[in-house]
């Protein structure tokens, strides 16, 4: 069989349509780009201008296009990477990212000052640039105002996360004094690594430092996971898991089983369209800080626009790149279609991020995640990513299955286990560093830091 | 028609030889380049340094693939040792003179082999989910105090996959015994009934010795399969290797290193590594089945020494 469809491949003709080919992996991306890309169509004289899009799975294009990058052959013109994705694509030595360097487009066109430098650095290695930011993805709290306002509590009280355990712990209690088991007050699970990583870098912390290392055993991440263990594991939990993708977790949102959960903006268009249900119930406000004055904020999610290197004429694909991502119109249209807001700061001033969403019961949200957007904290692209974040989930588990055990009073009562389990995860991360033949190559030419400092400036 | 001599030793590879072409393009070659790999570090094949045998230092000294290892050991265990008795236990349930609808019971107990993997994933996913889930649902409406939200797929993910995995195979690995069942000498089982002995005694010195060999195969069809496991895992956590990483497999940690970080040399090492594991696992059978054979020949010669 294998031989004869290699047969039937081989001498079956390549069948190339005319113009750039581009790939996405969300549907709503190519729903919005779709027109646009048909007028763009049909404005180019120049046949080999047009843009032919392509909507593939997220998995499938991840092994489509890494598998051409690997092998060094050609895939689509322009891709469309989630960061889970384009990460992949970074992990090996410079010279084997399958995407274009644009850092010399960039500069040249003075997009370093026009778009928001945070969103730059997951698409970036070694201070290069491979990669155009889609988004900003600043995060808030969504909350069920409906139960909340109802119970006389207002969310002005709240600024960090120990006033927010405060001002709404009274909701987890019966009028009888006794606790409910029916409601929690966060959204938030031991294995979330998603969400574990935003509340780590919303405190300061995170997984991988600027040079691409795991830094996954500093005091401020073993004080967040205490905190979390807390949360979930502790004797009296505030946080519960509510699937944020399945039937059973929007049934569990619509039953208010938690009062508040992690909202980058890309959410809300989720839940417009998953659980209409929560339209006129909802409100969102800043996440609490972990200290007064501290980061209201923190990131989850994040796409780019790359071209890969076997891609032909990189300029008028540049062209193209710009156009979708860097226009007015289409930053508009991201945002009333889907949610996002552009990384494009000079349209932050725009007014139609003012205007009242009746889904969070008439709150300016375009302008709330606005607001937050020049806070969000940086991440940094690393081969290690996903090992550390492994690790580091792991850790959590750990040191949630010992407060489950222990049943501690105090978030104190936690922390030595948690630098104990950091301190082994980030051991097991730096094995993988230390083994890693075309990292510390790099490394030794001290150039990772420098490089991403330079990308952040 | 008589052949030539000389196309007579040449005929016979001609008939072999697309067999033999096809084992050595898809198993001989990746075989031999997965050792060569296993040399090397990768990003891809278009990136390689050679490390020398430091990928086998590294994955002896990996805590994580020690993790893995013993994960997919209590999944072995636990598949053998639950699902092979139970077999075995309904295919003489089954074999049993005067039992009705048995094409029907075998029927049934076989299809769920028939399902794909991806389908009991779903299936198991969907009835092992903490609040909502039919396993959940049906213990606390037993047991009050059980825990409605007990974490299956978090705490217990190996008891979820051995759950998983014995309904699919127990089925399939009943037919086997049952085939072997059926052909253990019926005068032996009645003579010995005829001289007083116990249903167990019967059991243990007529049916046991005469299902062995396929039983020594069922058995070693179980370890590589259960060393092989890797989808069933992979759907039920989403892709993910579970808390704390109690649903890592030996097979995807491979999957994971190869084809997620992109370390084929690494992966390959891990897959050499499985591999003498396995063919530890089958000259281990040969030599075991090997011996009760013999043993079995050298009662039998004493027995014929008696007469």
């Amino acid at each position: 069989m294998a031989v004869v469809t290699g047969l039937i491949a081989m001498v079956t003709p390549e069948t190339k349509r005319e113009g750039a080919s581009m790939w996405t992996f969300a549907r709503m991306h190519a729903e919005m780009y779709g027109p646009e890309l048909e007028a763009w169509n049909q404005q180019q004289t120049d046949p080999s201008r047009r843009v032919n899009l392509s909507l593939i799975g997220v998995q499938a294009m991840e092994q489509r296009m890494m598998s051409a990058f690997l092998a060094g052959l050609p895939s689509a013109d322009l891709i469309e990477a989630e960061r889970r994705n384009a990460a992949r694509a970074f992990a090996g030595p410079l010279e084997s990212v399958g995407f274009l360097d644009l850092t010399p487009y960039i500069e040249r066109d003075g997009l370093m000052n026009k778009v928001n430098k945070a969103s730059f650095l997951p698409w970036s290695k070694d201070g290069r640039i491979f990669g155009l930011p889609h988004d900003v993805h600043p995060m808030m709290m969504a909350y069920r105002a409906d139960i909340v306002e109802a119970a006389g509590i207002d969310v002005n009280e709240i600024e960090t996360w120990d006033d927010f355990e405060r001002v709404m712990r009274l909701l987890l209690y019966k009028p009888d004094g006794t606790r409910r088991t029916d409601r929690y007050l966060l959204n938030m699970w031991e294995t979330q690594i998603d969400l574990i990583e935003a509340v780590l870098l919303q405190a300061g912390g995170g997984v991988i430092d600027a040079s691409g290392v795991p830094v996954i055993d500093s005091e401020v991440n073993a004080r967040t996971i205490s905190r979390i263990a807390m949360w979930t594991s502790g004797p009296e939990p505030i946080a519960a898991e509510v699937s944020f993708w399945d039937a059973t977790g929007h049934q569990l949102m619509r039953d208010g089983f938690v009062i508040a959960t992690f909202a980058p903006d890309w959410m809300c268009n989720y839940w417009r369209k998953e659980v209409p249900q929560l339209a006129g119930k909802m409100k969102l406000m800043p996440m609490p800080a972990w200290e007064k004055g501290g980061r209201r904020t923190s990131v989850w999610g994040g796409t780019m626009l790359g071209i890969p290197k076997t891609a032909q004429d990189p300029e008028k694909l540049w062209e193209i790149a710009k156009h979708l991502y860097l226009s007015r119109e289409l930053a508009h249209e991201l945002y009333t279609k889907s949610d996002i807001v552009t990384p494009v700061r000079e349209f932050w001033s725009d007014d139609i991020y003012d205007q009242p969403d009746p889904f969070f019961m008439g709150q300016p949200k375009g302008r709330m995640y606005i607001n937050l957007a020049p806070d969000v904290p940086d991440r940094f692209s690393s081969p290690f990513g996903a090992i550390a974040l492994a690790r580091t989930q792991g850790a959590v588990s750990q040191l949630c299955a010992y407060a489950r055990d222990v049943k501690p009073q105090r978030e104190e009562d936690l922390l030595p286990k948690a630098r104990e389990f950091l301190a082994a995860a980030q051991r097991d991360a730096m094995r993988h560093v230390n083994r890693n033949v075309f990292f510390a190559a790099r490394d030794s030419s001290e150039q990772s830091s420098d490089a991403a400092a330079e990308v952040t400036r | 028609m008589i052949l030539p001599d000389r196309s007579r030793s040449v005929f016979p590879w001609l008939l072999l030889a697309p067999f033999l072409i096809l084992v050595a393009l898809f198993t001989i070659t990746p075989l031999f380049g997965a050792a060569v790999l296993s040399t090397q570090q990768t990003f891809g094949p278009g990136t390689t340094r050679f490390v020398g045998l430091s990928n086998f230092k590294n994955v002896l000294a990996d805590p994580l693939f020690w993790t893995a290892f013993k994960n997919t050991l209590i999944f072995t265990l636990g598949s053998v040792l639950v699902q092979l008795p139970l077999a075995l236990m309904f295919a003489m349930l089954l074999n049993q003179p005067g039992v009705r609808a048995r094409s029907f019971f075998r029927l049934v107990l076989f299809s769920p082999v028939l399902v794909g993997v991806v389908y009991v994933a779903m299936i198991f996913f969907v009835l092992f989910q903490k609040r909502t889930g039919l396993v959940n649902q049906l213990l606390h409406g037993i047991f009050p105090s059980w825990d409605i939200g007990f974490a299956w797929l978090d705490q217990y993910i190996m008891v979820a996959l051995i759950l998983a995995t014995l309904w699919q195979y127990m089925g399939f690995n009943m037919v086997y015994f049952l085939a072997a069942l059926q052909n253990v000498p019926k005068e032996l089982d009645e003579a010995a009934r005829i001289d007083g002995a116990s249903w167990w005694k019967r059991f243990r010195h007529v049916t046991l010795p005469a299902i062995t060999p396929v039983g020594s195969f069922v058995v070693l069809l179980s370890i590589i399969g259960s060393v092989q496991v890797f989808e069933l895992p992979y759907l039920l956590l989403q892709g993910s290797t579970g808390v704390d990483n109690k649903g890592l497999t030996i097979v995807g940690y491979l999957y994971q290193t190869g084809f997620q970080s992109g370390d084929l040399g690494y992966a390959s090492a891990i897959g050499w590594t499985i591999a003498i594991v396995l063919a530890a696992c089958a000259v281990l059978q040969r030599m075991l089945s090997g011996r009760t054979e013999q043993q079995r020949g050298v009662k039998r010669a004493t027995r014929g020494g008696d007469a």
